[in-house]
């Protein structure tokens, strides 16, 4: 049978078009989505949501950000596609996290959830999501979120300090730094006082066991935890003071932790050095503390306050500011770089699968951002983890300006001064 | 074996502890006692008391010492209100609506003040937090003396016009019966508002007390609410007396049992006590028998 010329070209301009088609425009099942949905899960209300909106705030920039930039190139759908913030109110509850985590996932089907702040919280809110959504946890430091053996934990990173990272730093340091000034001849007395939480009972087993395992020259001479709601802590800190102890080293959210250190040197006497841990790096925690706070130090990995210290802060400190009307915090930072490594993946992955997304996540190779790395890039490790670089702070009033400002007196390649010894410091003798 | 004097600063701590304790109590307790009415928002009525003080604060830099009285006055007006336009709708349909009620007011009343003033943590500036009383063997803040002294002010002030006033006379007649009390002339509608006034102006009082001892946001209150039916049941119902003395009392024995036992126990062994109380005595310590 002889086919016609004419019906041959038209064929091959047909299967031509249909192919070159299916190669640049999405179909009917590919159909190019309004939105790529990012879920943020916060402590928007009840006891940490100071941190929360600190979380949502920051997340909120990066978003519009990318969305200024005409959003994500997801490569499967041939264009940019603008990012869209769901929140999900954990309501600082482990129940209300889980309830908060189940409608992200399940009604609003987002591709990547970021944030959960509390260890306790996220233990819980993260069920829902376990082998099913990416979650890049930057606010909860159990290093149990992604270690945990009874539920899938391969859809978990962990994109902030765990307790072991600064726990570590923080005993060095008084070793390093304190105990040749006041105990040179003599174990170093430490004094724990912390949340009774699983982030609390975290940080001090870490301490502990980084005491014991590297046998330090230091003496556990008082370990008091406090419920999760407490505001008074004076019969803690007379305890303590009884003990006699070199430093103090808390754990606990800003409230807490400021009401310490306040509590303690004007109400108790307990004129000692007090340690800070990160989620005390909020603009709230300067301000409560204000003259009381003079040579006190803080833990951190994140501190807008102390310097710019890389190429990012600054920018990012003056566009947070110029639109919430005050400074950032380090939980902010924290959910800030993870949207961005959301983004990241997503366009690696070039599609909206939450497997790919995963994948993608998991291959993470990206430059530092706001939070510094060891390394200088950002990797996930075997156990979901990243190594951030964290800072000791030592923070001084000032009696000008009558603000209370931090310098960072660790690292070494970051630091603007030494630690000195308040004034007021009494020796546990 | 702990030294005297670290005994007695426990002493000092337990007792300021107990003022905020005694001042929510007894105004949890001046509504029951006249209405008959469970108030589950108490302590939400506590946190509008320290906000409206900070709110008050803020924008006058007056003494937070004498805010504290506007803000007693303002929440007390609330209070009033509260009563007349809530609680009075539903008085007699069944201690179930009032208990939803007031557990309804809890979520309105948070979620209202971090609307008005966002749940970022506040302070109060006391011009006194920085100076302290040397006693030799330890250091007591001005703002805690000012704030036992208060109390004791505030509760002789309300014991002087329960017992010396035609006013107070009525509200305590209306407390032990509302029939004779109606009988002998007395509106007890507007001691019903009156008694409600009251004790959330003491609510505001404690709140106030509480916002320029320590940090606070608008959850403030859901923990000295609930310690405050505690003291209400060891004291027994609708006995001011046996608010005064059970929050003090509950004040003490927490701070001895964190300094003895460790801070896990310090709400347990709130309930431990009120376990004991109600065996011993189940109509509390100065509750009366029916």
């Amino acid at each position: 049978m002889k086919i016609p010329k004419g019906t041959i070209l038209i064929t091959s301009l047909i299967l031509a078009a249909i192919i070159t088609a299916g190669c640049t425009a999405p179909t009917d099942e590919t159909e190019v989505p309004d939105s790529i949905k990012i879920g943020l899960v916060a402590p928007l209300s009840g006891g940490a949501s100071d941190v929360g909106n600190d979380m949502k705030q920051a997340a909120i920039l990066a978003v519009e950000e990318i969305n200024a930039d005409g959003g994500v190139f997801v490569k499967d759908y041939g264009t940019k596609i603008p990012l869209e913030l769901l929140e999900g109110d954990t309501q600082t509850s482990p129940t209300e996290g889980v309830t908060a985590v189940e409608r992200l996932i399940t009604s609003e089907n987002v591709v990547v959830l970021v944030g959960g702040f509390s260890s306790g919280v996220t233990l819980a809110n993260q069920v829902p999501a376990a082998g099913k959504v990416p979650y890049i946890i930057t606010g909860a430091s159990s290093s149990q979120v992604t270690r945990r053996t009874e539920i899938d934990t391969s859809y978990f990173y962990h994109y902030c300090s765990t307790t072991d990272d600064y726990s570590q730093p923080i005993l060095q340091f008084f070793v390093d730094n304190l105990k040749p000034l006041v105990a040179a001849d003599r174990n170093l007395k430490l004094a724990l006082i912390y949340r009774d939480d699983a982030y609390g009972k975290g940080v001090i087993d870490s301490s502990i066991a980084y005491i014991e395992n590297n046998d330090l020259p230091i003496e556990l001479v008082a370990q008091e935890k406090y419920p999760t709601d407490e505001t008074d802590f004076h019969t803690y800190l007379t305890k303590i003071a009884d003990a006699k102890p070199d430093a103090v080293y808390t754990v606990g959210f800003v409230k807490d932790t400021s009401s310490i250190y306040i509590q303690g040197q004007r109400d108790v006497g307990l004129n000692t050095i007090y340690m800070a841990v990160e989620c005390n790096e909020d603009p709230a925690f300067y301000e409560l503390l204000g003259e009381w706070g003079n040579g006190q130090l803080l833990e951190s990995k994140f501190a807008p306050y102390a310097a710019d210290y890389t190429a990012m802060i600054k920018p990012y400190k003056e566009a947070y500011l110029a639109k919430w009307g005050v400074m950032p915090g380090m939980m902010g930072a924290d959910t800030y770089d993870g949207i961005y490594l959301a983004v990241s993946a997503i366009e690696r992955a070039g599609t909206l699968d939450r497997t790919a997304v995963n994948d993608a996540i998991k291959q993470t190779n990206e430059s530092e951002m706001l939070i510094l790395m060891e390394g200088g890039n950002i990797a996930f490790d075997e156990h979901n983890e990243i190594s951030p670089k964290i800072f000791i702070e030592q923070m001084f009033w000032n009696n000008e300006t009558e603000e209370l400002r931090p310098v960072i007196v660790l690292p070494e390649n970051l630091k603007s001064q030494d630690f000195v010894l308040p004034d007021s410091y009494e020796s546990g003798g | 074996m702990a030294e005297i004097t670290t005994l007695i600063q426990i002493f000092i701590w337990g007792l300021t502890a107990g003022c905020i304790y005694v001042l929510m109590a007894v105004g949890l307790n001046m509504i029951f006692g006249v209405m008959k009415v469970v108030n589950f928002a108490h302590g939400e009525i506590m946190m509008l008391g320290a906000f409206t003080s900070f709110w008050v604060y803020h924008y006058t830099g007056l003494n937070p010492y004498f805010v504290m009285f506007i803000s007693m006055l303002l929440v007390g007006i609330f209070g009033v209100i509260i009563e007349r336009y809530g609680f009075r709708k539903v008085q007699g349909t069944g201690k179930l609506n009032e208990i939803f009620l007031s557990l309804g007011l809890i979520y309105i009343l948070q979620n209202a003040a971090v609307k008005l003033w966002t749940d970022d943590i506040r302070k109060i500036n006391s011009p006194f937090s920085s100076m302290t009383l040397d006693l030799g063997m330890m250091n007591i803040t001005y703002d805690r003396i000012i704030a036992i002294v208060f109390t004791a002010l505030i509760l002789i002030s309300l014991y002087l016009f329960l017992t010396r006033t035609d006013v107070g006379r009525a509200l305590r007649a209306t407390s032990q019966n509302h029939e004779a009390a109606m009988l002998m002339g007395v509106n007890v509608n507007h001691m019903y508002m009156l008694s409600f006034g009251i004790g959330s102006a003491l609510a505001a009082a404690a709140g106030t007390v509480a916002a320029i001892l320590t940090p606070f946001n608008p959850y403030m209150g859901t923990i000295p609410g609930i310690m405050a039916f505690t003291v209400i049941i060891i004291g027994g119902l609708g006995s001011i007396p046996g608010a005064i003395i059970a929050g003090l009392m509950l004040g003490l024995v927490q701070n001895f049992t964190i300094f003895y036992f460790g801070g896990a126990w310090k709400e347990a062994v709130a309930f431990v006590l009120l376990i004991i109380v109600l065996i011993i005595k189940p109509t509390g310590l100065f509750g009366e028998d029916h």
